[in-house]
């Protein structure tokens, strides 16, 4: 009798926990959206002089300052800069500004792919089983991103970042970053928009978290190009080796 | 050749906003507030990111001829605003519009082209 008991309540917590993992499957689903598709500035409905900053400043601890400061006594009023060396912006000013160009968003169930124009900058956020532990992983500019739905949102979550003065968001390599993307309110033509709530957490440089809200409008006219920032180095270099030997160089 | 200076009353804010020169060095050493059309013959270009070369055979009173090196937006901004690859070549004879540099030397940051056949990339004929 024993057993028949453990075999009915077994059978039935198995039905129960399919049925509820299929309607959970079935609800995410349905709702998740598809952010794929190249993007641009948003400008709103003011035309294309019209340009929408992510408002707020971050509230830099004395440390953040120090350093920002020493970084600026170094490098201000020369050609010095992260982006001068073909060096991407890392988080999160590859998502808030990235120079103004546009970006690529390739969307797939496991992993989303955020190409951002300027230095032809990657972000890979993981979902479900292709997230990691962010432990396992060296830091980088961008840091590690894993992600997650909420209905018809995707809560990225990244951590593992640099310590970063040439960031316009300087921040230590303590910052964590959460950001809830989702679909906007269309512009008056249809377009889509797609926004994104960030909120960066820094223990050590920031006295409270950032928080703001970047938008961009799809590009429907354009795509995404490419974006070869350290080849005209590589051609000057070679330029020089040619000269040197009293040759000509043919590569353009 | 020569030298035509125009000054702006405003920033060139249309252009600054599209512009990623800040984000890759300092905009200090251009003066964008004055800028000027140059005219000239092109002896050499190149149009990459994060800047376009423009090489152009100068002529003017003060300096005489002689071969002055530019750079400018990046090939994706000025692709963006109408910039076709065929547009000039060497050879060409170009005007251009440019922040000049701060310390009065040759050179300069392109803002806007004028092609051979008129067509214009920004604003070359009257200030952005």
């Amino acid at each position: 009798m024993l057993k028949i008991k453990i075999l009915k309540r077994s059978v039935a917590g198995f039905l129960t926990l399919t049925a509820f993992a299929a309607t959970q499957v079935f609800a995410q689903g349905a709702a998740q959206p598809d952010f794929s598709g190249a993007w641009t500035t948003y400008r709103g409905n003011g035309g294309a002089g019209a340009f929408t900053a992510p408002a707020g400043e971050p509230k830099l601890t004395p440390t953040a300052l120090a350093a920002r400061k020493e970084f600026q006594s170094l490098t201000e009023g020369t050609n010095y800069g992260a982006g001068n060396a073909c060096v991407g912006s890392g988080m999160p000013s590859s998502m808030l500004g990235s120079g103004g160009y546009p970006m690529e968003i390739l969307q797939r169930p496991d992993q989303l792919f955020v190409i951002y124009e300027a230095h032809t900058e990657i972000r890979r956020i993981y979902l479900g089983e292709e997230a990691g532990d962010p432990a396992n992983f060296f830091p980088e500019r961008n840091g590690y991103s894993t992600a997650h739905w909420e209905g018809d949102r995707l809560i990225v979550e990244t951590s593992r970042l640099k310590t970063q003065v040439d960031s316009r968001y300087p921040h230590s390599n303590e910052t964590t970053i959460r950001e809830e993307y989702y679909f906007d309110k269309p512009l008056e033509d249809g377009t889509k928009v797609l926004a994104a709530d960030m909120t960066m957490t820094d223990p050590l440089w920031l006295e409270e978290p950032f928080t703001t809200t970047k938008r961009w409008q799809a590009m429907a006219d354009y795509h995404v190009l490419s974006y070869e920032c350290s080849e005209p180095k590589w051609l000057d270099e070679m330029e020089g080796l040619y000269k040197a030997a009293g040759l000509k160089m043919v590569q353009e | 050749m020569k030298i035509l200076f125009t000054t702006l009353t405003t920033l060139m804010l249309a252009t600054l906003a599209t512009a990623p020169a800040s984000a890759h060095h300092s905009a200090a050493q251009f003066d964008f507030r004055n800028t000027v059309v140059v005219e000239g013959k092109v002896m050499e270009t190149r149009f990459a990111n994060p800047h376009l070369k423009l090489i152009m055979e100068v002529t003017d009173t003060a300096r005489g001829t002689r071969n002055i090196e530019f750079e400018g937006h990046s090939r994706n901004n000025m692709l963006r605003q109408g910039l076709q690859p065929d547009m000039f070549k060497v050879g060409d004879n170009i005007a251009i519009r440019i922040a000049p540099m701060t310390n009065g030397e040759d050179g300069g940051y392109v803002t806007a082209i004028r092609t051979p056949d008129g067509t214009e990339i920004g604003q070359v004929t009257s200030a952005d």
